[in-house]
């Protein structure tokens, strides 16, 4: 029995631990210049310049023939998979730059890439079968008698599925793909184009998004304060781990899975061994409720979905698992509001406040590894000499963060100063969120791809798992509902029809 | 390091407890308290902003 599933699945913050020791570029860095050059792309539609309207878009079809079509009728010519093949050579492009500034194996990851993005386009090809996706309002115009609602985004749970079986199944060839294996670097691309995208929605209800901003912000700062000290007190008290196993530990669950556990673990002066196996944890419970909470939401809240988008954020650990989560919900919820009342909800705003909340928990990571550092060094382990910098907060800061915040901003300050571009605007940002989905379908795919649920009844990581399994099912999740609910309920995305 | 040891370490933790320290509990406790505290706080604030 060797380590490596284990390594592998905290493999991506690793890399990124030794990246900024050394000084070198990260992916935290890198998904904000490639999810600002996207962003800047679509903007030129701005001045009339279509810069990526040969990119591919797949709509919900009966006859294959028919699904894939570029995305702006400029290109109307190009034949469909000539526009995929596009979409391909310019991620391709783009991420192999990304590779070669984080020092990949360029052969090793182009071949990684290529079989990525193949299998998870044909994962949102196939969830974007009219039998799977279409919604009840769009049966009569696809003439079909029955589906299952699933919407497109069905498409990601197909690549999570296609993900897990390479992962669980398949070891010889999730070692292969292993260099473009990068779930973290997908979604904060992805999450950074997503900003301008919420920037619209914030535009058109400047009072609800303000509202969702606030209402995030309290609800993050609960999940600090109310989770970690009852996760560090269960794990320390119940099941009797020590300090330097806990802290971690109760920051893997409390907070946002790999990056809280790998900054509380270098706070606390842990061994890098600690958090990397409560990383393994992290990622392999992130998928059981990215498979379960999202329809678990559509069943119970679909009469609340700020609140089950706010749930997603708060009891879904790792960036890419929670902001995926909130995009099944999104989909989930609207069709199963449709089919049952009649009402359909604005797309994007349930995935929206996952993401906010989600955002706002990243922020407060550093701040929070730097108390613990300070409580460590001052009063726990006093070590003569040793004094905690400032700075780290700036360190451990999610840069993403920043690329999110600025497409949201540029945005938003766009439709304030000329209310007559909106349309433009929306305009780009639609051909922008093509790529941010194509991001996202690789992160479920790569989330899949890293989950490897043997880990689970291995000797060792068991106790841990039952503190994980104890700490998240019966506690995280249900006071994360609860908190959810105090701050978002009677609040409703808006109402486009019912 | 190998899983193994990983395995005994967190198996020898069951003899070995570290017992909970003063400023452990404070840690708790404070951090747990304000975060009800501010709770409540947050709740009225959104309630009336609504």
């Amino acid at each position: 029995m060797t380590n490596e599933p284990t390594y592998q699945a905290a493999a991506p913050s690793q890399g990124e631990a030794l990246a900024i020791a050394q000084g070198r570029v990260t992916e935290d860095w890198l998904a904000v210049w490639i999810g600002l050059f996207v962003f800047a792309l679509s903007l030129a539609l701005l001045k009339g310049i279509d810069l990526l309207g040969w990119a591919v878009t797949t709509s919900v079809w009966t006859a294959p023939s028919k699904a894939l079509a570029p995305a702006s009728k400029h290109f109307a010519n190009l034949s469909a998979p000539l526009s995929l093949l596009a979409t391909y050579f310019f991620l391709l492009v783009v991420l192999l730059l990304a590779a070669k500034a984080l020092r990949a194996d360029l052969k090793r990851f182009a071949a990684g890439f290529t079989a990525i993005f193949i299998v998870s386009y044909a994962c949102w090809f196939l969830g974007s079968w009219a039998y799977i996706a279409a919604t009840p309002d769009k049966r009569p115009a696809l003439k079909i008698a029955w589906s299952l609602n699933l919407t497109n985004e069905s498409g990601f749970i197909i690549a999570l599925l296609a993900g897990l079986i390479v992962g669980n199944f398949l070891p010889g060839l999730a070692k292969a793909l292993k260099e473009a294996v990068r779930p973290e670097l997908y979604i904060k691309t992805g999450i950074v184009i997503l900003g301008g995208f919420l920037g619209i929605a914030a535009l058109e209800q400047r009072q609800l998004a303000t509202s969702v901003i606030f209402r995030g912000i309290c609800a993050i700062i609960e999940a600090y304060l109310i989770y970690w000290p009852i996760v560090y007190f269960i794990s320390r008290r119940y099941f009797g781990f020590s300090r330097e196993w806990a802290a971690p530990l109760a920051s893997g669950i409390s907070i946002c899975g790999v990056s809280a556990a790998i900054a509380t673990g270098s706070a606390i002066r842990a061994r890098p061994v600690v958090p990397i196996m409560v990383s393994s944890l992290v990622v392999i419970f992130s998928v059981i409720e990215l498979m379960v909470l999202p329809f678990a939401a559509q069943h119970y809240l679909y009469g609340q979905p700020m609140v089950a988008g706010a749930w997603m954020g708060l009891a879904v650990k790792t960036d890419g698992a929670a902001v995926a989560s909130g995009a099944i919900t999104d989909a989930l919820i609207r069709a199963k509001a449709l089919a049952a009342t009649g009402v359909v909800y604005q797309a994007g705003w349930i995935m929206g406040v996952s993401a906010t909340v989600k955002v706002f928990i990243d922020v407060f990571i550093g701040v929070w590894a730097f108390i613990l550092a300070w409580i460590w060094s001052a009063k726990i382990e006093p070590r003569p000499g040793e004094k905690v910098r400032t700075v780290e907060i700036w360190q451990r800061f999610p840069k993403f963060i920043l690329g999110y915040v600025a497409t949201f901003l540029i945005v938003l300050a766009i439709g304030i100063a000329a209310p007559g571009l909106i349309p433009k605007v929306k305009a780009s940002m639609a051909q922008a969120n093509l790529f941010r989905a194509i991001f996202f379908l690789m992160t479920f795919f790569a989330i899949g791809v890293l989950s490897n649920f043997r880990k689970l009844w291995q000797e060792g990581i068991a106790k841990l798992a039952a503190v994980y399994l104890l700490c998240l099912f019966g506690y995280i999740i249900w006071v994360g509902l609860l908190i959810s609910w105090l701050f978002f309920h009677g609040i409703l995305p808006p109402v486009l029809k019912g | 390091m190998t899983e193994p040891s990983v395995a005994e370490e967190i198996k020898k933790m069951e003899g070995e407890y570290e017992p909970l320290l003063p400023v452990e509990r404070k840690l708790i406790w404070y951090t747990f308290s304000t975060g009800v505290v501010l709770l409540a706080i947050f709740v009225f604030i959104s309630r009336w902003f609504r």
